[in-house]
């Protein structure tokens, strides 16, 4: 579905946001992309929307090198990248049903169209009853839903988060990552950035780590926590290259399972 | 692309509302320097076209005296035919004249009582080759032609007079020039305003794939909306002024001034490219601001 093939991208005059990252993301998956504040998560993101273009390398969505895309393209290939974000980012003088249904309109789909499928997708997250309500008559987390629903009302084959309960208190977020999972659950793949701790730790799936615009971590069914964590002293060389350095009780394989200088993290604490 | 009508009309029509002092600002300046270069079209087509009126039927009059005899009236008449600058000529005797001194003099009466068919001096009305000769040719006649009161070429005072609505439709053109710039950079910045109203939209149409002509149209048919609006208001603005000015050529018989009336025909044209004018300047003015303000 998703396909990094050696992607570098940098901002003017820095060191790189992204460095060197490949890796795939199949169809269906749930990934939390994790990292400390300015890893290039967000990077990462803006990449697949090609909000920006990557210094070198290749980025591959559904089959497609997004970067041979025409300028004109690129609003389609959106239309199949659902968004979520901190910030809601719903219009605060339509209607919960208009901003969903704002969604479809841009994009020039039929009425009636409009009609039964924001109808659905309001009661897919539980908002049903809400949909003439306006968002700053809502709690963060309706809004949050509202904005969930707006992006997947289309039926998106990604759905792509952005520290969606970065603004939210933990009993609430717990309810958009059933929803998130919900949604995955269709088949939909979900790619989420985010800090909480908590969440990565008790959903279990894959988790991508990302330190100063390089991949350091990637684990099937993985928590939370830096894997530099543990290395302070060669921060930025990743955990996995390190397993074959004779680290005891490291696993080998990224994706086979928890990595155990997670468990040794733990341990320390 | 499927850009809805309604959607866009719709979006349209809220934005020119929300954004409804800004838009009446670009809207009026239209109006106003549009009036100028429409006024400016017709002054100089009027002109044009009694200038050609009076160069038609006359290049040079030949006065002669009241009391001319019928031996000089006619030794005149040998010595036109002689100058090959002169195609044709016209004679009216002393109550033809008078019937066009009438004419000419209609609108001050008291000019008319002071004269009679018999002091009223005869006159040949000739067309030159070439009017620009008539200084010439009328000289060869002021120089003691007996029997001859004086000999005039209309385009003389017509030269200054063409002057002087060449200077005045430069001016008008020039403001009209200066204002329609104006009007332009207001268009612009009224649609740079819309854009930054909407940013929210605008970010949510980019994100859930909304085409980049999809965002950019209501926009740009705002500032279509308003060059048309400003033209409309001043083609009214022409259009009613025109009628005025006919209505007192008419209305006081100013007979000489009789071809500026213009033919409807003419006006309707300028209307049009006034019309146009406000539409290219209303698309201009979105299009920088859509190209410049709105990152799509």
């Amino acid at each position: 579905m998703i396909r990094f093939d050696n992607v570098t991208k940098s901002y003017k005059g820095q060191a790189p946001a992204l460095d060197d990252i490949s890796l795939e993301i199949q169809k269906g998956e749930f990934v939390f992309l994790v990292g400390s504040s300015g890893s290039g998560k967000t990077t990462f993101l803006k990449l697949l929307l090609r909000e920006a273009v990557p210094d070198s390398g290749s980025i591959w969505v559904a089959g497609r090198d997004i970067g041979e895309l025409s300028h004109w393209r690129v609003p389609y290939l959106r239309r199949n990248l659902g968004c979520v974000f901190q910030d809601f980012r719903l219009l605060p003088n339509k209607t919960v049903t208009e901003n969903v249904a704002f969604a479809l309109e841009v994009i020039g789909r039929p009425r009636n169209v409009i009609v039964t499928q924001v109808a659905q997708v309001l009661e897919l997250v539980g908002l049903g009853q809400k949909g003439e309500r306006m968002p700053h008559e809502l709690s963060g987390g309706e809004q949050q839903r509202v904005a969930v629903a707006r992006a997947f009302v289309n039926r998106p084959l990604v759905i792509l988060a952005d520290e969606p309960t970065g603004n939210l208190d933990p009993a609430t977020s717990q309810g958009i990552m059933k929803l998130l999972d919900r949604i995955n659950r269709t088949g939909t793949t979900v790619v989420m950035a985010t800090h909480d701790v908590g969440i990565v730790d008790t959903m279990r799936r894959r988790v991508v780590e990302l330190d100063r615009g390089k991949l350091v971590r990637d684990q099937a069914r993985g928590v939370y926590g830096y894997a530099s964590d543990m290395t302070t002293s060669t921060r930025g060389v990743p955990a996995v290259a390190m397993a074959g350095n004779g680290e005891p009780g490291l696993d080998r394989d990224p994706s086979s399972g928890r990595v155990a200088a997670v468990r040794a993290r733990r341990g320390q604490r | 692309m499927a850009v809805s009508f309604d959607y866009v009309a719709k979006e349209t029509a809220t934005n020119l509302w929300r954004n409804r002092m800004m838009a009446l600002a670009a809207i009026l300046t239209v109006a106003v320097s549009l009036s100028l270069v429409g006024t400016a079209l017709l002054l100089r087509q009027a002109v044009n076209r009694q200038i050609g009126q009076w160069n038609n039927n006359v290049s040079l009059q030949i006065f002669m005296d009241a009391s001319a005899s019928g031996g000089q009236i006619a030794n005149v008449r040998s010595t036109i035919a002689q100058t090959p600058q002169i195609t044709h000529c016209s004679y009216l005797d002393h109550q033809q004249s008078y019937e066009q001194a009438k004419r000419l003099l209609a609108s001050s009466p008291t000019a008319i009582e002071a004269l009679t068919p018999a002091t009223t001096p005869t006159v040949f009305r000739c067309q030159l080759r070439n009017p620009s000769e008539a200084s010439t040719v009328s000289a060869t006649f002021n120089s003691g032609v007996p029997g001859v009161y004086q000999a005039t070429s209309p385009s003389q005072s017509i030269r200054v007079m063409q002057q002087v609505t060449n200077v005045l439709q430069i001016i008008l053109l020039v403001i009209a020039i200066v204002l329609l710039v104006s009007s332009l950079v207001l268009i612009l910045n009224a649609i740079r305003m819309a854009i930054f109203a909407r940013r929210r939209e605008v970010g949510v149409m980019k994100l859930v794939g909304a085409t980049n002509w999809f965002i950019r149209v209501p926009f740009m048919l705002e500032g279509l909306v308003q060059g048309l609006l400003g033209a409309i208001v001043a083609a009214l603005i022409v259009l009613l002024s025109n009628f005025g000015v006919s209505y007192l050529i008419r209305h006081y018989k100013v007979s000489v001034l009789g071809s500026a009336v213009l033919p409807t025909h003419d006006i309707v044209m300028t209307e049009l490219l006034v019309v146009l004018i406000g539409l290219v300047v209303g698309v201009a003015g979105s299009s920088v601001a859509v190209r410049r303000f709105l990152d799509v």
